[in-house]
């Protein structure tokens, strides 16, 4: 045990990301309950309330926050199962979390209801992302010591423990999420907080998307994102036929328009999990058209074959047209610029060392194509590149809660628990000055 | 068949009788210890009648057995229980749990403690700040922050630099924070009393060093590097691999002369120091090979300056000491001069003993030398005392030898023509006869006959032969002197290259 460091005190490693929750043992290399960060709620139990539906906000963008009393549904059977009335939300926005209602719910069923523990036997290290505010974090140790009643607590960095799921103590983390694509220096451990940039890159993607399916082009017609669980049967078509489903009617009025929204832009992941990619040399027309298509069939029955566009999508991380910069001021960075961007607020000497340790991470680097097309973004400015990138999709998607999970088994690391003792002697100030 | 009652009792596995049993019929059961033990294959009844006086040969029918497994369920059983313990490098009272050997000491230290290593800092007090530490760009509240993230982040500048965040402050550069650092450690290093020496003192001093110009300079030039364009960094790509390249070319020729040197020498050949040839690689050209041949021919010839007017100041003699001219003569050492030219390999000497180097006659005319000698009854490639005078009387005898055979060419030649023009002469005179033609030949034989007195069987048409033959002779015999001298190495090395040609 001593050998390579490790000593299990049976640590429990909570992640918290825009798409989902990981919560497992540390020590483990998977953690044990992955929940979704979306949750339904409904405000009054039983009957449809449209009222609330047509109060929700249009775009699924803004979070509607549901009231304390609502009755939340949560887990793999929480949001993607339709219920009358069922409002979609979710308490993370931007890797942040902007609303702590539902938090305590949410780690309480993934510890409690799905991995059948009871919190107040376990220390539990807890992720945040690198530009987390102060009063987040406090208050996420306020919810682990008053609400589950743990022993110790710690809050460590996403960047950091990407890094130390990479083996690596100084890297350059480049984590595409959910919601968010970041850069992160990190050196001996520590984050640059000078050299840490990020933009919210994945939705313009998702938006890129979206787009492409739900508008017309020369070849096809804009495609219904309905999803599974409103149609009632479908029948088997031809490749750009138009399909042949029936609705289930009786669900349409209860339907609200977030959990609409929700499952319009989760049959877009679907299909730009199942068909986009990233060309690895750069844009290049014939390069994207002589690559072959691919089929990908919609809940309704509408299937047909994507070629080049399914290269458009990924292009977006990389390179946006001139046009679309034009006409949106606030376009998010993409991945070249937040390079530099990065690399110009570290010290010339540290460059080298960032660039020969490379970590991409985050589920949304899982692009066919993404690491050759980053490799070859770098090596055009830089010499010596050498990019970390996981090959094996669990240790990319969940390289934090990994990370996670190495520290918190380490027999050195558990010095820096703030215990409750220390919580209750010094209160809040406690947690900025121990997690640095 | 009869069955004794040990029989039963081996079968059954029943302890023996307390009667004594004769040691032929050991119980092969129960004698699981014993060294007489029934071997495998070997039935009990029979092992019964012939004792442990088995063939050995059933030994080898008997099954193989496999290697016997390690046995784990006894003694080797670890207990493991839960047991709460506590961090000693903790301040407060947290106490965690793990797994931990039932064995185990209950009160030990918990083993991580040990690494929780404090680096050292540096403080002082109001009054050393007052007295020495003084700074007009620093005021006494920064430095005390600076210090303060210095020590929380353990020196790691990097960090420092990024956390460090003085409110109303100047913007600091990295290398003024460690400018700072280093020499307010300085300075209080020393100005306090010291308990050690003054090396230790001096050590210490000097891993606070640390010059701010220098390292903003060398960030400077970090930056405009990364500032290349790519075309400079292609230029300076190329430049680097041909400098790599003519680094090998050279290194891989002089390992080779080195090898040659040692293989033809031996170690402890007292080489001067070698100039290595300038020509490096290009040695392999046309030229360098003409050069090489022609030194390899004037090997034996004793080294005159060729060039008189020698512009470069001649190499600095070795001081010869009188004790070593008189070691010398006692042991009859001749020191040869090296050649006023530069020493390259193909002019040096190396040791050697005068019968190695004895004055040999021309490649070309060797066969002819070497067959007059004899004829006289002498052979010059062996001579029975090689003394200098010796030495110099057969280089003489060589000389004249060879002077004489190319007189001898000569008026051979003359004759022939001669001949040929008086047959033609009488061709004319006579017109054309049978019997000339034939008589031609006995006349040059006859010729031959009254002029070769050395070699008396050797026509024209025979001497033509020789010569034609001595291309290849001259080859070998290049070679074969080889042995015994760096420059003909080279010769033939040219030798064996042409033949690959």
């Amino acid at each position: 045990m001593v050998n390579y460091g490790g000593d299990e005190v049976s640590a429990l490693v909570v992640d918290i990301g825009s798409s989902s929750l990981r919560a497992g043992y540390a020590g483990d290399d998977i953690p044990k309950a992955i929940v979704p960060s979306y949750y339904g709620y409904k405000t009054t139990a039983g009957d449809g309330d449209v009222q609330m539906g047509e109060s929700a906000p249009e775009n699924g963008e803004t979070i509607s926050k549901p009231p304390s009393d609502a009755k939340l549904y949560l887990g793999q059977n929480g949001p993607s199962i339709w219920r009358e009335g069922m409002e979609i939300g979710n308490p993370v926005r931007e890797a942040l979390i902007v609303d702590f209602n539902p938090v305590p719910a949410l780690i309480s069923h993934a510890l409690v209801d799905v991995m059948r523990i009871n919190p107040s036997e376990h220390p539990i290290l807890v992720t945040e992302p690198a530009w987390n505010t102060p009063a987040n974090r406090e208050r996420m140790a306020e919810i682990m010591f008053e609400e589950f009643h743990v022993p110790a607590f710690y809050i460590a960095n996403t960047g950091v423990l990407n890094a130390f799921a990479a083996g690596k103590g100084s890297a350059l983390v480049i984590d595409v999420g959910h919601s968010m694509a970041s850069i992160t220096p990190v050196v001996d451990g520590f984050v640059l907080r000078k050299g840490l940039v990020s933009s919210p890159l994945p939705k313009l993607v998702h938006a890129h998307a979206r787009h492409i399916l739900s508008n017309l082009t020369p070849t096809r017609r804009p495609i219904d994102l309905l999803s599974h669980q409103l149609i009632a049967n479908k029948m088997p078509v031809e490749p750009g036929a138009p399909p042949k489903f029936t609705l289930r009617e009786d669900r349409i009025p209860g339907t609200t328009e977030s959990w609409k929204g929700w499952c319009e832009s989760r049959e877009v992941d679907e299909w730009v999990q199942s068909v986009a990619g990233v060309l690895d040399q750069g844009w290049n027309e014939q390069a994207a058209a002589s690559r072959p298509a691919r089929q990908y069939e919609f809940p309704t029955g509408y299937n047909t074959y994507f070629g080049p566009e399914r290269y458009q999508v990924g292009e977006q991380f990389f390179f946006h047209s001139p046009q679309l910069v034009a006409s949106n001021p606030n376009l998010p960075k993409n991945i070249p610029t937040l390079l530099s961007e990065s690399l110009r607020a570290c010290d010339p000497d540290l460059r080298q060392v960032l660039m020969g340790n490379v970590v991409l991470t985050g589920g949304g680097s899982l692009f066919p194509g993404f690491a050759d097309r980053l490799e070859t973004e770098l090596s055009r400015n830089f010499p010596h590149v050498k990019i970390h990138a996981p090959g094996n999709p669990i240790e990319r998607k969940y390289g934090g809660w990994l990370g996670g999970s190495i520290l918190a088994s380490l027999g050195t690391f558990h010095q820096l628990w703030i215990s409750r003792e220390e919580w209750q002697e010094h209160g809040k100030a406690i947690v900025g000055q121990r997690c640095k | 068949m009869a069955v004794s009652a040990s029989d039963i009792r081996s079968a059954l596995s029943l302890p023996s009788s307390s009667t004594p049993v004769p040691s032929a019929q050991p119980a092969p059961r129960k004698s699981q210890g014993q060294v007489t033990k029934k071997p495998e294959g070997i039935s009990r009844e029979l092992y019964a009648l012939i004792g442990p006086s088995a063939p050995s040969l059933v030994a080898h029918l008997a099954k193989p057995r496999l290697k016997q497994k390690p046995n784990l369920s006894s003694g080797g059983k670890v207990k493991w229980e839960w047991r709460t313990f506590r961090n000693g490098a903790r301040t407060d009272s947290l106490q965690l749990g793990h797994w931990a050997k039932a064995t185990d000491d209950q009160n030990a230290e918990y083993p991580f403690t040990k690494y929780n290593v404090q680096s050292p800092s540096f403080a002082y007090s109001q009054d050393e700040y007052t007295q020495l530490l003084e700074d007009k760009d620093w005021t006494n509240e920064e430095t005390d922050y600076l210090f303060s993230v210095v020590r929380e982040y353990d020196t790691r500048w990097y960090v420092v630099h990024d956390r460090y965040e003085y409110l109303n402050g100047p913007a600091r550069s990295l290398e003024e924070l460690k400018d700072r650092y280093y020499s307010v450690c300085r300075k209080l290093i020393r100005n306090r009393p010291w308990a050690g020496d003054e090396a230790s003192k001096a050590q210490l001093l000097n891993s606070y060093q640390f010059d701010k110009d220098r390292e903003r300079m060398r960030k400077d030039y970090i930056a405009s590097l990364e500032q290349r364009t790519p075309e400079e960094i292609a230029e300076e790509e190329a430049l680097f691999i041909e400098l790599k390249r003519l680094e090998q070319n050279e290194r891989k020729f002089k390992k080779e002369r080195d090898d040659l040197l040692r293989t033809l020498l031996g170690i402890d050949s007292g080489l001067p120091d070698i100039v290595a040839e300038e020509d490096g690689p290009s040695a392999l050209s046309a030229e360098g090979f003409k050069k090489k041949k022609k030194n390899a021919n004037e090997i034996d010839i004793p080294p005159t300056p060729s060039n008189i007017i020698s512009l470069g100041p001649p190499p600095p003699k070795r001081a010869q000491s009188a004790k070593s001219v008189a070691y010398d003569a006692q042991h009859c050492i001749i020191r040869v001069e090296p050649p006023p030219s530069a020493i390259t390999k193909v002019t040096h000497v190396p040791v050697h003993l005068r019968s190695f180097k004895l004055p040999a006659p021309k490649a070309a005319i060797l066969p002819k030398v070497t067959q007059a000698l004899t004829e006289l009854g002498i052979n010059h490639t062996r001579m029975v005392m090689p003394t200098r005078e010796n030495c110099a009387r057969l280089e003489s005898l060589i000389e004249a030898s060879t002077a004489l055979i190319d007189t001898k060419k000569i008026v051979d030649r003359v004759e022939q023509d001669i001949r040929v023009l008086r047959v033609r002469l009488g061709r004319q005179s006579e017109g054309p006869g049978e019997d000339t033609k034939e008589g031609t030949p006995m006349e040059v034989e006859g010729g031959a006959d009254g002029e070769g007195e050395l070699k008396p069987e050797v026509d024209g048409r025979a001497q033509s032969i020789v010569s034609t033959r001595s291309g290849r002779g001259r080859k070998q015999s290049r070679r074969s002197i080889s042995v015994s001298s760096i420059d003909t190495s080279a010769s033939a090395r040219v030798g064996k290259r042409q033949k690959r040609v």
